[in-house]
């Protein structure tokens, strides 16, 4: 039952940074490959700040701050220049915020990484256990998917759609496409660091190993899998690819090559939907 | 003379990176494809070459036979993928998914068939032999990475301005339609390219890998500092790029003066990220092309 529990609870974690992504390769087009590197910093971010003693609250919404203004950071050359500049960025920020997790060694913990993150606790229930945080991440996750939903059907999602559709169009009528941009960029850091401070405290254990690139080719092969731009799709799309890793367990494999074997088959997953299913499931074009 | 010691070794790994970005700059200003997984080439022909040579084949021969796989490999993935996406007009962002995919399942298959752990040229007896420039000690595979380096270079200057196949490449690069329209077959001209490119890059994989060693994942990083390159050099241009990794590898290494190695990475791209800030059209500034 935990086990069933746990694959829920981190599939729901994995759909807000989903999301996250989705806010920018589906909604505005942007490639990005670098989101489990914002979602690591927003775990580091509240393990660091709730072992300092910070109340949950606060922790959370600091790691949330911390990932909105770092994402609009590390996304305003490439917003200002859009298109293959953001691939660039996009690489180096994963490849930087790996570096730093690794070698910063005095705040991160170096490979060993930060272990014994307390989890919060309202009037006397713990959500240490996952019969109660499973409630913690589907409550955040219907107010991510919420939110979600309502930015894309108000005037702001609209006018991001019609950017993606034609740029020019939208400066012509008089939009302010770069504030735009940098809005939804600061929205998505948000939801990948919400995601990051959930994964930090259900696993109570982060280190470098779990926002690595391959984790970002991961958060991306469930959004095209799932489908682009679709609220559907990005929930949808955590639920299936979780569940790859479980199904190559049941194959006797060597030990040493169930983490290759894992890659290479999101790998051939991501071309082969570009080749014959670039909407995904249940997602739109991309 | 520690200085000038990693001055030439920043030299080197200039070259070595500079032949990774001409190639990749050569794809992407011909076929408009962002392709990330000429990493995943990268990795392939190193291993291919080190399995070749423990199996008792001539050196010489493994790069060849390792060079002949990989344009294999180049123009097979051109065919079956890229070809396929550009006539169906994907966007810019779907090739790039599909190309990252292809990344992933390159590096695995490597990782899988060979080993995911680091790996070296333990057959190859030579590749530890110093040779001594005055001050500054080079091994055999440092020379060799720079001789083939620019060999590379000026070998695909003069084909692509002295050959037919070279300027009909250039044709394609620089109007798809119009080429088209006086046949000119841009399908058939983007095989030639990724096969060319696929051939060369694996010249730097196999000397990094004889000179240091080799792992499926860190041809990723050597990729992106060879796209940084061809960006700052200003896309589209051969020696722009070259030159530039020229003094990317030169500045990588002098830094390791003042800054500890394992922080070198994250430096240069936060450099990288404040001058594509202020020079959005690189150093030699020639007008940025999209893919698009």
């Amino acid at each position: 039952m935990n086990f069933f529990l746990s694959y829920i609870i981190l599939a729901e974690i994995f759909a807000i940074v989903a999301l996250s992504t989705n806010f920018l390769v589906g909604v505005i087009g942007i490639f990005s490959v670098s989101q489990a590197a914002i979602m690591g910093v927003g775990a580091y971010a509240y393990a660091i700040a709730v072992m300092a003693g910070i109340p949950f609250p606060l922790a959370l919404l600091l790691a949330i701050a911390l990932c909105a203004l770092l994402n609009v950071a590390t996304s305003l050359p490439s917003l200002r220049l859009e298109g293959d500049y953001f691939v660039v960025t996009s690489f180096g920020l994963q490849i930087v915020a790996t570096a730093v997790f690794m070698n910063w060694s005095a705040v991160t913990g170096g490979t060993s990484g930060i272990a014994g993150i307390p989890a919060p606790r309202f009037s006397g229930l713990s959500f240490d256990e996952p019969e109660n945080f499973v409630f913690l991440s589907t409550f955040a996750l219907a107010l991510a998917s919420a939110s979600y939903w309502l930015l894309m059907r108000s005037s702001y999602g609209r006018t991001l759609h019609a950017i993606r559709l034609d740029e020019l169009a939208a400066v012509a009528a008089g939009r302010h496409v770069l504030q735009m941009k940098l809005g939804i960029s600061a929205v998505s850091g948000a939801y990948a660091g919400l995601g990051g401070a959930l994964y930090a405290i259900f696993m109570s254990f982060i280190d470098p190993s779990s926002f690595e690139i391959h984790v970002s080719v991961l958060i991306l092969t469930m959004l095209v899998v799932g489908g682009a731009r679709t609220l559907a799709g990005s929930i949808l799309g955590p639920f299936i690819i979780l569940a790859v890793p479980q199904m190559l367990t049941l194959l006797a494999l060597p030990p040493h090559l169930i983490g290759p074997l894992r890659s290479l088959a999101f790998g051939v997953i991501l071309v082969s939907f570009m080749l014959w299913l670039p909407k995904g499931l249940a997602g739109r074009k991309i | 003379m520690l200085f000038l010691q990693l001055i030439a070794d920043g030299l080197v790994n200039g070259c070595a990176i500079g032949v990774v970005a001409i190639t990749f700059t050569y794809v992407y200003t011909t076929t408009g494809v962002f392709h990330v997984s000429h990493a995943g080439v990268f990795t392939l022909g190193g291993y291919l070459a080190w399995y070749l040579s423990k199996e008792g084949i001539p050196f010489v021969l493994c790069v060849v036979l390792a060079m002949l796989i990989c344009a294999a490999v180049g123009a097979a993935i051109e065919k079956g993928i890229y070809e396929k996406l550009l006539k169906r007009q994907a966007t810019p962002l779907v090739q790039l998914i599909a190309s990252l995919g292809l990344l992933a399942v390159l590096q695995n298959l490597v990782a899988i068939l060979f080993t995911p752990n680091v790996l070296q040229f333990e057959s190859i007896a030579w590749r530890m032999n110093v040779l001594h420039f005055g001050p500054i000690d080079l091994t055999i595979p440092q020379v060799l990475t720079v001789l083939t380096a620019f060999a590379a270079v000026y070998g695909l200057i003069y084909f692509s301005t002295k050959t037919n196949l070279g300027r009909r490449i250039r044709a394609v690069a620089s109007n798809r339609t119009l080429a088209e329209i006086t046949r000119l077959k841009p399908f058939e001209v983007y095989v030639y390219v990724m096969a060319i490119s696929s051939a060369l890059v694996v010249l730097p994989s196999v000397f990094i890998g004889l000179d240091q060693a080799m792992q499926p994942y860190s041809s990723v990083l050597v990729l992106l500092t060879a796209v940084i390159a061809v960006i700052s050099g200003g896309l589209g241009s051969i020696r722009g790029a070259f030159s530039a990794s020229l003094v990317m590898g030169i500045v990588q290494n002098a830094v390791l003066i003042v800054v500890p190695g394992r922080w070198s990475i994250a430096l240069t791209f936060t450099l990288f990220i404040v001058f594509i800030l202020f020079r959005p059209t690189g150093l030699f500034a020639t007008k940025i092309r999209r893919a698009s």
